[in-house]
């Protein structure tokens, strides 16, 4: 069989790496990339919400408080849907004992009333237990349908966690999305 | 805790003094008083069994139990009656749909060994025969675990086709042989969700684009994928996952969250025909997504069913700001789909999630709240009866 040139440009590429890396030091780079991977935000995701975050307010907005994170009227929470976990036992952005967090989520932007503006919020589900039950909420301002996942409320946000029992929903800060 | 008697142990006490009673009346009886009249027949004793279910009747809905509330379960109740008639055990998160002759049902579910974790299974699980029992299970690659869709899942219309929507680690759509019993491929569609069936062996998926992905098999059941043109505008008033379609003719209803109505025909070449708005069909202004427009919108949990012999489209309805598509509709408004006009507005008791159709010679049309289920003419839209019921998460009904 003929060899093309992007075929022998490949395997030199192997070869070298294969000569100077140890497969133990390959596994430990590809590691440490993965552990790192949700310190980077989802970029394209976050760039295309970030255009066409609102800027005049929503009308969720207009009746948004910023002082108690345990009602479905706070500022973060325009999206969301579920459980809070402020009310189960965790925070706006820590999940309860006994459940895990998906490195996972859905982005949307919410505006601060505070300050008037528009804030990237990834809903992250809190995972393990039976569901809270408890300040139960549902918005959906700029929710997208499901076909459109990276913005919506309604699929289980529990990859790579543990379980895929839903428990509640954080609403974790990203930045500014102006 | 403090000992007190047991209900059932002061019942069985105050029929123990009944019984003494009658032991007294015995006496005086054989002391020379009239005997009584003629005591009725001893009764016979029985053997348990089952009911016999003959498949889902015109007049039957069967709809699933919200997840997380209520813990699953697909439960069928008859319309004529408001009486429950069957139930068939679901995982959380699961869908279903029944066979074309409605005697068989299909559950879409996902299981772990140790309940909430360990080792995952998908399957399709079979019930039917003449007492609804579990007939087996199809193992599936996977599918979608989310609040309740209609669309996750369907079948062809012949019945001899299943589809289940999946989302990890990409999104596909498995093609499932029903009689065979077996998947027969699982379907790449990029960037795109849900399944609408058409034709054989056809589906069509909505994109996050706007467009629509067009799926079907050559003669050797290869599946070839194509997108179509942009029809809506995804990021300002993109269509509903819960719009109506009907797999006979093809013709899907798509609606957008300010009610602009997309009717496509479904097939290898979609045809689109013209958007139309609800509100201008009742003599509104159409809905926008212009900040602060209190308006009429359709919204719900399903809120839109489609009667296909009459052209009736079924639609919740309820006053709110843009962004608001999930709102329970406090008034069902009849559309005919042809003519694009407004022809009835029915207020529900209590403000319904969900709605649906029979498709028979009478229908009956259903509103579902989160307590109750409202059975109504679909002719007149008169309440007939109504019943409580589990908050529910999806809806088929017989006829379809």
């Amino acid at each position: 069989m003929r060899r093309s040139e992007l075929d022998n440009w490949g395997e030199r590429l192997t070869r070298r790496l294969a000569g100077r890396l140890s497969r133990r030091s390959m596994l430990s780079r590809l590691g440490a990339l993965l552990v790192a991977a949700p310190a980077f935000p989802l970029l394209p995701v976050q760039r295309a919400r970030a255009a066409d975050a609102p800027a005049a307010g929503t009308d969720f907005s207009r009746n948004a408080q910023t002082h108690d994170d345990t009602a479905c009227n706070y500022w973060r929470y325009c999206g969301i849907d579920g459980n809070l976990c402020s009310c189960c036992g965790g925070g706006v952005h820590s999940c309860p004992p006994g459940s895990q967090p998906s490195p996972t989520s859905w982005i949307g932007s919410c505006i601060n009333p505070d300050d008037q503006r528009a804030y990237l919020i990834a809903y992250r589900d809190c995972c393990g237990p039976n569901e809270c039950n408890k300040c139960s909420c549902l918005n959906t301002d700029h929710a997208m349908p499901i076909y459109r996942p990276q913005a919506n409320n309604h699929v289980i946000w529990c990859f790579g966690t543990n379980s895929f029992e839903y428990h509640c929903s954080m609403a974790v800060l990203v930045g500014l999305a102006q | 805790m403090k000992k007190t008697a047991h209900p059932a142990s002061r019942a069985a006490g105050a029929a123990l003094s009944l019984l003494i009673g009658a032991g007294l009346g015995a006496t005086a009886w054989a002391s020379g008083q009239a005997p009584p009249a003629k005591s009725p027949p001893v009764l016979q004793s029985e053997t348990a069994g089952v009911t016999p279910f003959a498949g889902l009747s015109a007049h039957q809905i069967s709809y699933s139990a919200l997840d997380g509330l209520e813990g699953g379960g697909v439960r069928v109740i008859d319309g004529d009656t408001a009486r429950l008639v069957a139930s068939v055990y679901s995982s959380q998160y699961a869908n279903f749909e029944w066979s074309p002759d409605h005697r068989t049902l299909y559950v879409s579910e996902t299981y772990w060994a140790l309940g909430n974790r360990g080792k995952r299974e998908d399957v399709l699980s079979i019930y039917g025969g003449p007492t609804l029992s579990n007939q087996g299970e199809i193992p599936l690659p996977g599918r979608l675990i989310s609040d309740p869709k209609t669309h996750t899942f369907a079948l062809s219309a012949d019945g001899h086709y299943g589809y289940v929507y999946s989302f990890q680690p990409a999104p596909a759509v498995s093609v499932i042989d029903l009689p065979a019993r077996k998947v027969l491929t699982s379907v790449e569609i990029p960037g795109c969700g849900l399944v609408f069936p058409f034709g054989p062996r056809g589906f069509a998926s909505l994109c996050a684009d706007g467009s629509l992905a067009v799926a079907d098999a050559n003669a050797q059941g290869q599946y070839k994928v194509r997108r179509t043109k942009r029809f809506f505008d995804v990021m300002n008033d993109p269509v509903m996952d819960e719009s109506a379609a009907d797999e006979r003719s093809g013709l899907a209803l798509f609606v957008t969250y300010d009610g602009w109505v997309h009717p496509v025909h479904l097939a290898d070449t979609p045809r689109f025909g013209k958007p139309w708005s609800i509100e201008q069909a009742a003599g509104m202004s159409p809905a926008t997504s212009q900040v602060g427009q209190i308006t009429w919108r359709p919204g719900g949990q399903v809120p839109f069913a489609y009667e296909p012999s009459r052209h009736r489209l079924f639609v919740l309805m309820h006053e709110g700001a843009p962004w608001t598509f999930e709102e329970p509709g406090s008034e069902i408004w009849v559309l005919d789909v042809r003519t694009r006009a407004l022809l009835h507005r029915w207020a529900v008791p209590q403000s319904a999630y969900l709605v649906a159709v029979t498709a028979d010679a009478h229908p009956l049309l259903f509103a579902l709240s989160q307590q109750w289920l409202w059975v109504m003419n679909a002719q007149s839209g008169t309440v007939q009866r109504a019943t409580q019921i589990v908050t529910p998460g999806l809806v088929r009904v017989g006829g379809e």
